[in-house]
This record gives structure tokens, C-alpha cells and sequence, in this order.
């Protein structure tokens, strides 16, 4: 086997919920470029997935895709995702600490205090992966009681695959769960059929998240967009690699080296 | 007589990159011969076969993003490889190189290990160009069957190359391994 491919999509989520598209604001990024994969770092990646065969025919390489969203602006991915919630925790309970020492009459003291728990947001039902409440920035304190342009976006969310490839049952993606904390513990993987050469596109559903200004209070919208990427698919026989052809004897001299 | 034995090879890719060695421990080699093998888990693998059995290698990446697979395995003649079958792993002396060393890619003792000349038993490998043009070490079997000229009892080694990913410092390879007729 060669090995897992790693498919990155970063989306510049800022720029996506303004353009309503991520036409111009995904960016796809993965680790085959050494066998072929094209359009690193755009929204144009065509990942290369190298088959091999036996001379039965059989197929003799599986390869696994793993796609692993990330976003521009915010906690980097590999943060587990319960970081924000524990930095949410924490505000409130600097703020009930403070709260003790602050007199009724305080007003400047109660407006700090204020500041300092920030705001809630709620979710909305459709919603797939806020994980906290809390408008937090991309450092994880809060973003205040304006919750300017500084807050930070909850991580893009893959809610399905499909397109040619997946109609044409090239690739069998699944959402599959993990014990991982990071990306809340589901990632979405296929196994590809590298039996039928070509080049065959997939959609990706990812959904974002904005953060809307209602009558009763701010709430996280889901944004659900999609974009667009390909595989090609090439398939090669197994040789073996003393002969370059069949099975055959070892290359053995006549006499061992010296021991 | 058991048709094949399999000598697996364990690589920890990253660790190898990172000491620039694949001894202290960046490669293990098993082998499912019943015949006696030797230093089993260890880079000093001495497989015990017999003629006409078929022995295939395979590489196995311990990290499951980075490709690891096998350039070369050259059987080694007289005179020809420098590190002994039973002797410990060479050491490699470097400097403690603290934080923000500049690492010695280009010379110094982390590429002592020098480029041997090609085994004159070693066939030409056949070109791996047959990917989209572009190398695919993956396409190769590395199998062959255990000739009768071969003498027994005695360990015939061969240099492992491994590829780790690419690159000009990609391919390492050790010395100590080797077949033994019983």
C-alpha cells in the first residue's frame, strides 16, 4: 500500500459567508503531489490516487482518502475542540469571583464584570458543530459585549460527499467516529475502486456558521455551501522488482561477503 | 518445506528522517521462518531459508501518512558493506545540537555512511517510471526464490535501501541484514 491520503480544506470562512460561495475562498491541499496530484493550495486540487494490479488482475493497492476541514482566522485544528468550551468555563467563573468583591452600588465594576462574561450565542436547529455557546476570539477570550468582528468562527463542517464519484461508485465515502477530541471526533473517509481509470469529481457539503443579530439575541446560523474537487484514477501492474517482470531466483552471489 | 517466507519490514518513518539512521530503533525485521532465524526485530534479521522457497519483503510505515517503500535490496559480495552481522547498530556520534542547530544535510558525520558501488550480482532495477511518469516504488514485488548454489551456513547480507517519502536525503539504508541457508 502507499499509503493514507490527507485531504486539507481550508476555507476562508469570513470571505464565504460574505461572498455566500466558496468559489474563490476554499483552498484544497493534499500529500500526494509526488505521485501526481495537481492544483495544490487552490480550489482546483485533482488528487492522484495510483492503483496497482496483480497479474490476475486483482487489485492490489487499497487507498483511503481522509478529508479534514480546517478554516482561516480561527483555533487551529489541532486544538481539541473542547479548548473553547473550557476557555467559556473559565471567564465565567473569573467573573463570579470578581463578582464577590464588587458593591452593589459599582457601576463601573458591574460593567467590567459584564465585559467579561461576554455574550452567548444561541444554536440554531440545523446547526452540526458549534460546540459552545460563548462568543469567544480566535484566542479564546471573549469577544466582548459587542461581539465585534473579532469573534471566532466554529470549525467548517463536512455534512456529505457526493457528485460522479460517488454515483459512480469510484469512492465509498462515510462519516466514521474516533475516540480523537480533535475535530469532535468524526472525520469523513472513502476507500476508492481503482479498477476503472479516470477522472471523476465529487462535491463537498460543508457547512459554516454566522453569527446573526435577532430580537432575542445572537445566534449561530448555519451557512451550508459547497465546492467541488476530483480524483484520477490510474491503475498500474505489480512487477517484481529483482526481474522486472515474473517471480525468478535471488540475485545471490556466488560467495557471502565476509562475516 | 514452507513454499514462502515473509520478512516484514517496520519503519518508523519520522524517526528515521529525524536521527538520519534507520538503527536506534527506526527498523524492526520479522521474519515467519520455522527454521531458525536470527536477531528477529532488530535490523540485524538473519532469515533462515532453503533453496526454492520463495521469500518476498514488505515495508510497513509505523506512521500511515508517510510512504515508505523499498528502493533496493542488493545481496552484498566479498569484501563489500561495512557494518559486521552480529555487531551492535553503528553508533552514530553527533553533537547534542540544543535548539536551533542547523542541521548537517549537506556534510559532516550525519551522512558518514558512505555510497557503496553497485552490487555486480544485483540486476539493473527495472525502471518505476510507469506511474504517470512519475516514480511508484509501490508498483514493486520484492520477491525471489532461494537459489541451490547457495552455500549453507552461511549468512549472505544484503544492503536494504528504503525510501522514505522523496527527496535527496530520502533513501537510507543498512547492511546488517541477511539470508542463511540451513
Amino acid at each position: 500500500m502507499a499509503q493514507q491520503h490527507g485531504i486539507i480544506v481550508l476555507v476562508d470562512v469570513d470571505n464565504a459567508l460574505t461572498d455566500r460561495t466558496l468559489d474563490g475562498n476554499a483552498f484544497w491541499f493534499d500529500n500526494m503531489k509526488f505521485l501526481g496530484s495537481t492544483g495544490e493550495g487552490t480550489e482546483h486540487l485533482v488528487t492522484i490516487v495510483p492503483g496497482t494490479y496483480y497479474s490476475d488482475g486483482s487489485q492490489a493497492t487499497e487507498q483511503v482518502l481522509n478529508w479534514l476541514p480546517a478554516s482561516l482566522g480561527a483555533v487551529p485544528p489541532t486544538v481539541p475542540r473542547n479548548y473553547l468550551a473550557e476557555q467559556a468555563l473559565q471567564t465565567d467563573r473569573d467573573a463570579l469571583a470578581d463578582l464577590a468583591a464588587v458593591g452593589s452600588g459599582d457601576e463601573a465594576g458591574i460593567g467590567r464584570i459584564k465585559d467579561q462574561v461576554g455574550v452567548n450565542a444561541k444554536q440554531s436547529r440545523a446547526a452540526k458543530g458549534v460546540t459552545t455557546a460563548k462568543v469567544l476570539d480566535a484566542t479564546g477570550r471573549v469577544a466582548g459585549q459587542n461581539a465585534a468582528a473579532t469573534y471566532n468562527y466554529p470549525a467548517p463542517v463536512i455534512t456529505d460527499i457526493t457528485g460522479p464519484a460517488v454515483e459512480q461508485q469510484i469512492m465509498y465515502p462515510a462519516q466514521y467516529g474516533s475516540p480523537d477530541m480533535i475535530y469532535d471526533g468524526w472525520y469523513w473517509a472513502a476507500t476508492v475502486d481503482t479498477s476503472r481509470p479516470g477522472i471523476y469529481s465529487y462535491t463537498m457539503h460543508i457547512q459554516l456558521h454566522e453569527l446573526i443579530e435577532r430580537e432575542d439575541g445572537l445566534v449561530w446560523q448555519p451557512v451550508d455551501l459547497t465546492c467541488t474537487s476530483a480524483l484520477e484514477i490510474i491503475s498500474d501492474p505489480k512487477r517484481n522488482a529483482f526481474t522486472g517482470a515474473g517471480l525468478g531466483v535471488l540475485p545471490i552471489p556466488d560467495l557471502p561477503p565476509a562475516p | 518445506m514452507k513454499p514462502k517466507v515473509s520478512i516484514v519490514l517496520l519503519v518508523d518513518a519520522v524517526g528515521a528522517l529525524s536521527d538520519r539512521t534507520l538503527h536506534q530503533g527506526n527498523l524492526a525485521l520479522v521474519d515467519d521462518s520455522p527454521y531458525g532465524s536470527r536477531n528477529g526485530g532488530t535490523p540485524e534479521l538473519v532469515t533462515a531459508v532453503l533453496p526454492g522457497q520463495v521469500v518476498q519483503w514488505t515495508a510497513i510505515h509505523v506512521d500511515v501518512q508517510t510512504p515508505v517503500e523499498i528502493e533496493q535490496i542488493a545481496f552484498l559480495g566479498p569484501g563489500e558493506g561495512a557494518e559486521p552481522v552480529t555487531g551492535a547498530a553503528t553508533p552514530v556520534t553527533r553533537p547534542d545540537p540544543g535548539y536551533a542547530a542547523v542541521p548537517a544535510y549537506a556534510s559532516g558525520v550525519l551522512l558518514a555512511e558512505p555510497e557503496a558501488p553497485a552490487s555486480p550480482y544485483t540486476a539493473a532495477p527495472p525502471s518505476p517510471l510507469a506511474s504517470n511518469g512519475l516514480e511508484n516504488h509501490d508498483l514493486l514485488v520484492w520477491e525471489g526464490i532461494v537459489p541451490f548454489t547457495m552455500a549453507p551456513g552461511v549468512p549472505y547480507r544484503y544492503r536494504l535501501s528504503i525510501r522514505l517519502h522523496e527527496g535527496p536525503n530520502s533513501v537510507l539504508h543498512v547492511d546488517t541484514p541477511a539470508l542463511l541457508r540451513v
